[in-house]
């Protein structure tokens, strides 16, 4: 009996854990057939969401339904919406996608040039592919803003997405914080802050964990922005996106694929070794080579581009030689922060990731990613970027990084007085933070796309009538009120104002549900 | 006892054929989910090709076919190597080893939470049946069991640590207080130690947490204590104690709750593995570095090895703690036997 007992709750308890991992295939669904539709039939559609945007596509589907669309909403779980999308098996799914380049470059590139990456929506438009092409392929301003401005028209006719908006990031931090500004990019600086009383900042972070303290080894934002408080790169950027020198003093450019940087003389790292080219090389070179980084090739080689190869001059002259000419190379510079090449070899990859040592204004002192990491000021740090003051050592002694991936305990930690600085406050947080008179909240436009992308290869959206009559139908402005407060920004493309080569002329579709309602019919479904 | 000690050890033996089938249970789920670790890592920024992530993927041996994927891992298994995290490319087990003494402290502290209170109101209920005592705790205890964590920790976080300014408001511990690290609970080793302030440090941030996990099982155990004290009271056997002037006091304790304690303890132990496996939501709440929320975020990022071992440890958990309360209940009833 005691056996049998036994054996039972063994399986329980076999059950109870392989639920976990059910639990992602339930949000998963089984896929939709086609919805190809008749002629004098009404449109069905299944919205997909994730979650966290469930209300808003409940709010699409019923501005779908009053003009006579048989619209259901399905929540996923992203990795599988995405799958089940890049099979075509999907009609219509809320996305987003960051840009962190301030620049078409990663963001209406990869999602929309045909077969891209991020292309979800199967979109493909010779003319776009051309003109994006054209963009990306001289570093000449001009040429790149007209390609630019041709392939916004192109997408406008096209409506290969319901074209969505951008959110501003809200970000908060106690008043006796100074000088603090919310980048962009997300960056958090704290060389440039102060404090009135005190000598710790602690930040609480929007995240679970981040993902490690080699600079080379993620692709995560959170994981950079406190990395980059360890870590210094040839150059980087104002809060509003404009690349500025850092570790390099100046750079030429003699031909179009060819860069030369002058590095600043006496920059030290925390182990006091000095920074020279041989550095600077060693960096690129371990990003750049397969398998340099303990075995594994780092994640971050593409985001590179055409480099080619990375040469030390003299001992502070570095050239960058690329296959073909890459108009956001210094922004993508920016991404990439200096390591000290004899401590790496000295030590290994494994122990430089769990005892990094840069060149930046902080240096590490301990912690461990899914907590906090702790550093303190860098005395001997040079001084930073001459375009972003302060120059010189950072202004508080101790600077620590939690990890509070809930909201609304980040809040209530900065009420208390326990964090100073505080990453992403939700609209209906916000109002309450901005009545407190400890606390200062600033919002900084965001670099991150939503929409609601059509799969453009199938019916019923491969006809061009019925993705443009969709971006009628939908009353973005309520919806976005009612969600979002006054954050979120109408988007008429896929284009964002931050980045380079927006089109300010284009007007986002308006509200018009008789137009809709009108292409409908044209195209073949009833309508209400 | 020496047929005891035998069987104890058949029960251990016999947890190795069950790890082996949640290793490879495990192992095919996560591989039959949708979604790829490399792609998820690669991020969203441009210029990744679709040639970058297939490179990477070979280089993590995700393009050999399942059964050959499913034999190396299992000959790892073998030699004890659970493998490399997919994201941070840190080995499994020290991923584990970090995060686990964190959850095994929270999962203490609330069983201890749960116990001292439910065990004393379940006795008292069954003694004043009906009382307005009763009433009042039986509605306690189901307001327990169904708050959501999420719902009291937000509570208990606003009025202790934003009004009252009590309690921290999350984290394990305030930086500079940590404990030299012996067995990684820092109560028990601050207290190895002699570390007073790291003690009382390290209580403060158990605290909020603690009370949030315990409260749905103090909730269960009270009305568990509660039924099986009511009902062993109504055997003949206390009656007997009674009638033969035993002290009321040593009939409750000795006669009757020591045998109203079989069904708790069997229920204490399915808890204690709720306790161990089901607190990501109290664990991200309170930003408690525990393995709830590492095995969360790996299987959102299908980080395959890391999910794999993490299974494996609840399951063994699940199965150790299962023992441990069959062999407790030898101990209450010398009667039964494993």
């Amino acid at each position: 009996m005691k056996a049998s007992l036994m054996l039972r709750r063994a399986s329980w308890s076999v059950v109870a854990l392989t639920a976990v991992l059910l639990l992602v295939f339930l949000t998963t669904g089984a896929p939709e057939g086609g919805a190809a539709q008749a002629a004098g039939k009404t449109l069905a559609v299944v919205i997909d969401a994730e979650a966290n945007r469930a209300d808003e596509a409940e709010a699409i589907a019923a501005d779908l339904r009053a003009i006579g669309i048989d619209a259901d909403v399905r929540i996923w779980e992203w990795s599988a919406l995405k799958d089940s999308a890049l099979k075509g098996e999907r009609q219509m799914y809320l996305t987003d996608w960051g840009s962190a380049y301030f620049d078409p470059f990663d963001l209406a590139v990869p999602k929309l040039r045909t077969g891209d990456r991020g292309n979800y929506s199967h979109y493909s438009n010779p003319a776009f592919d051309r003109a994006i092409d054209a963009a990306l392929t001289t570093i000449d301003p001009e040429a790149r803003r007209r390609a630019y401005y041709e392939a916004q028209s192109i997408l406008c006719d096209d409506a290969p997405w319901i074209f969505g908006y951008y959110l501003s990031e809200t970000e908060a931090a106690r008043a006796e914080v100074t000088n603090w500004q919310p980048a962009m990019d997300s960056r958090i600086n704290l060389h440039d802050v102060g404090l009135v009383r005190g000598d710790t900042i602690v930040v609480g972070m929007k995240t679970d964990k981040i993902v490690t303290l080699d600079p080379a080894m993620h692709r995560e934002r959170d994981t950079e922005t406190v990395i980059r408080n360890m870590f210094d790169g040839l150059v980087t950027r104002t809060w509003d996106g404009k690349v500025v020198p850092e570790i390099a003093e100046s750079w030429t450019t003699p031909a179009d694929n060819v860069y030369v940087f002058k590095i600043r003389k006496g920059i030290k790292f925390h182990n006091g070794e000095e920074l020279d080219a041989d550095d600077v090389v060693f960096t690129f070179e371990r990003i750049l080579k397969e398998g340099a980084i303990a075995g594994r090739s780092s994640p971050r080689a593409s985001l590179l581009g055409p480099v080619e190869k990375v040469e030390k001059i003299d001992k502070y002259t570095v050239r960058f030689t690329l296959s073909s000419p890459f108009p956001v190379f210094l922004q993508a510079l920016v991404q990439t922060q200096v390591v000290p090449k004899d401590y790496i070899q000295r030590v290994g990859d494994e122990e430089f990731a769990r005892n990094p040592v840069g060149c930046g204004p902080f240096k590490y002192v301990g912690g461990r990613l899914d907590d906090q990491i702790v550093m303190e000021r860098f005395d001997d740090y040079y001084g930073g970027s001459p375009d972003l003051p302060p120059v010189g050592p950072a202004k508080v002694k101790r600077v620590i990084f939690r990890m509070m991936p809930d909201p609304t305990v980040r809040i209530t930690a900065l009420k208390a007085g326990e964090v100073q600085i505080v990453q992403q406050v939700p609209p209906d947080l916000a109002a309450n933070l901005r009545r407190d008179k400890n606390v200062q909240v600033k919002a900084v436009e965001g670099t991150r796309v939503y929409c609601v992308e059509l799969n453009c290869a199938k019916p019923p959206f491969d006809d061009v009538r019925v993705r443009k009559a969709m971006n009628y139908a939908v009353n973005w402005d309520r919806i976005l009120q009612t969600i979002y407060g006054g954050t979120a920004t109408r988007l008429a493309t896929a284009f964002l104002p931050s980045g380079f080569g927006f089109n300010p002329d284009l007007k986002p579709y308006p509200y018009d549900p008789e137009r809709a309602k009108a292409l409908l019919s044209e195209a073949g479904y009833l309508v209400r | 006892m020496r047929r005891t000690h035998v069987q104890i050890l058949e029960r251990v033996l016999a947890t190795v054929p069950i790890a082996l089938g949640v290793a490879i249970a495990v192992f095919v789920l996560m591989r039959l989910m949708p979604g790829d670790p490399v792609d998820i890592m690669m991020g969203e920024a441009g210029g990744v090709t679709q040639d970058d992530v297939d490179a990477l993927r070979a280089e993590l041996g995700l393009d050999r076919p399942l059964a050959s994927q499913l034999g190396a891992y299992l000959a790892g298994l073998a030699r004890g190597d659970l493998g490399r995290s997919i994201q941070s490319s840190r080995p499994v087990t020290d991923v584990i080893l970090e995060a686990l003494p964190a959850t095994i402290e929270l999962a203490l502290y609330s069983l201890v939470f749960a116990l001292a209170l439910a065990v004393p109101i379940g006795v008292i209920s069954a003694l004043r049946q009906r009382s307005i005592i009763d009433r009042a705790s039986m509605a306690g205890s189901f307001l327990g069991i169904s708050m959501p964590a999420f719902w009291l920790g937000l509570l208990g976080i606003i009025v202790f640590s934003l009004h009252l300014g009590w309690l921290p408001t999350s984290g394990r511990i305030t930086y500079g207080y940590e404990p030299e690290t012996i067995t990684g609970l820092f109560t028990v080793d601050a207290i190895l130690t002699g570390n007073i302030p790291a003690l009382v440090d390290s209580l403060k941030h158990l605290v909020l947490p603690a009370a949030t996990l315990g409260a749905g099982v103090a909730g269960v155990v009270a009305r568990v204590v509660r039924s099986s004290m009511l009902e062993v009271l109504r055997a003949d056997y206390v009656l007997f104690a009674r009638a033969k002037g035993v002290p009321e006091r040593s009939v409750t304790v000795r006669h009757a709750l020591r045998n109203a304690l079989i069904p708790t303890v069997t229920v204490v132990g399915l808890q204690v593995g709720t306790l161990l496996g089901g607190n990501m939501i109290v664990e991200t709440i309170f930003g408690w570095p525990g393995l709830g929320r590492v095995v969360v975020d790996a299987i959102f990022s299908r980080d395959y090895p890391l999910v794999q071992a993490a299974v494996m440890v609840y399951a063994l958990t699940f199965v150790l703690v299962n023992l441990a309360t069959d062999v407790l209940y030898t101990y209450l009833n010398p009667k039964m036997t494993l």
